[in-house]
């Protein structure tokens, strides 16, 4: 333990990171992580952190808000402060007064389990057996793919003026309709080819 | 003590951004943009473009880099890519392949 300071690693207060951490050593967030954690050591969230993905860790101490699984290998503590939306499996799990928590929690013997990436689906139709309170999620959750989907559509509907197969329900019908017969006819034999 | 360290043993895959200062001791892929001073350990890997107010490399880094101050590539460092800064040392004992743009 020579140097200490790049042994621990620390995402500072200011930063933010978009995507995975992993390693065996320890890791402390202060800001933002939006990715998946998955450390062999020992994982701090400081209060004021915001996680948007599953956290694995040997032993993991929350303090901030974290919207995704928490598995640890040995323990989970939630502490004063922390705000978990999300399943905790750990041998051991403890939630201090304070902490608001809303999902599944398991202290089953298998808390070692790799981290499943189920967290979509996980708090939103289970029932809440530690809920202390309805906790307003943190905002990060990835909704920037629908943005794509117009530029899609254009694209589609462009070569369906060419090729007419399958025009959207938005789309007006063709004016001629043998042209939409002969495009018909093309597509046909291409399948058949 | 930097407000951001990304220790031995660590590997981030992704973007890493932040207002203040970072140091990277273990591995970085992705893209890493600081506002302030930037270093990059002996023994860290880094594959990914760099941006920050000032860096200073040991270690390992593959990707371009762009610096509002300066750039020092220490002795022992090894540096493949692109070097944007006002300000650029190489230290004797320093790989490195790239451009070196400064402002002339």
């Amino acid at each position: 333990m020579a140097s200490q300071s790049s042994n621990l690693s620390v995402i500072g207060r200011a930063a933010r990171v978009r995507g995975r951490i992993t390693g065996a050593v320890d890791l402390e967030v202060q800001g933002y992580v939006e990715g998946e954690i998955a450390v062999g050591g020992d994982v701090t969230v400081d209060s004021g952190a915001m996680i948007g993905s599953s956290v694995h860790g040997r032993r993991l101490v929350v303090r901030g808000a974290v919207k995704g699984d928490l598995t640890a290998d040995e323990a989970i503590l939630l502490e004063d402060g922390a705000r978990v939306v999300g399943d905790v499996r750990a041998p051991r799990v403890a939630i201090a007064p304070g902490a608001l928590v809303r999902g599944f929690v398991d202290t089953g013997a298998n808390g070692s389990a790799a981290p499943r990436t189920a967290r979509a689906q996980a708090p939103a139709t289970r029932s809440a057996p530690v809920a202390v309170k309805h906790v307003p999620a943190p905002p990060t959750k990835p909704a920037a793919k629908s943005a794509a989907a117009p530029a899609v559509a254009s694209h589609l509907a462009g070569s369906a003026a060419a090729t007419p197969k399958n025009a959207g329900p938005r789309r007006p019908p063709p004016p001629v309709v043998p042209a939409l017969k002969k495009a018909k006819g093309q597509i046909a034999k291409k399948k058949e080819r | 003590m930097a407000s951001t360290v990304i220790g031995a043993g660590i590997t981030i895959e992704g973007e890493v951004t932040t207002d203040e200062d970072v140091v990277v001791s273990g591995t970085l892929r992705g893209k890493l943009t600081a506002k302030d001073a930037v270093t990059i350990e002996h023994g860290a890997t880094v594959e990914a473009d760099v941006a920050g107010g000032s860096l200073v490399v040991a270690g390992s880094l593959t990707g371009n880099v762009t610096a509002a101050e300066r750039v020092d590539l220490q002795q022992g460092a090894r540096v493949i890519g692109n070097v944007k800064a006002a300000r650029v040392t190489i230290a004797d004992g320093a790989q490195f392949k790239g451009n070196v743009d400064m402002d002339v």
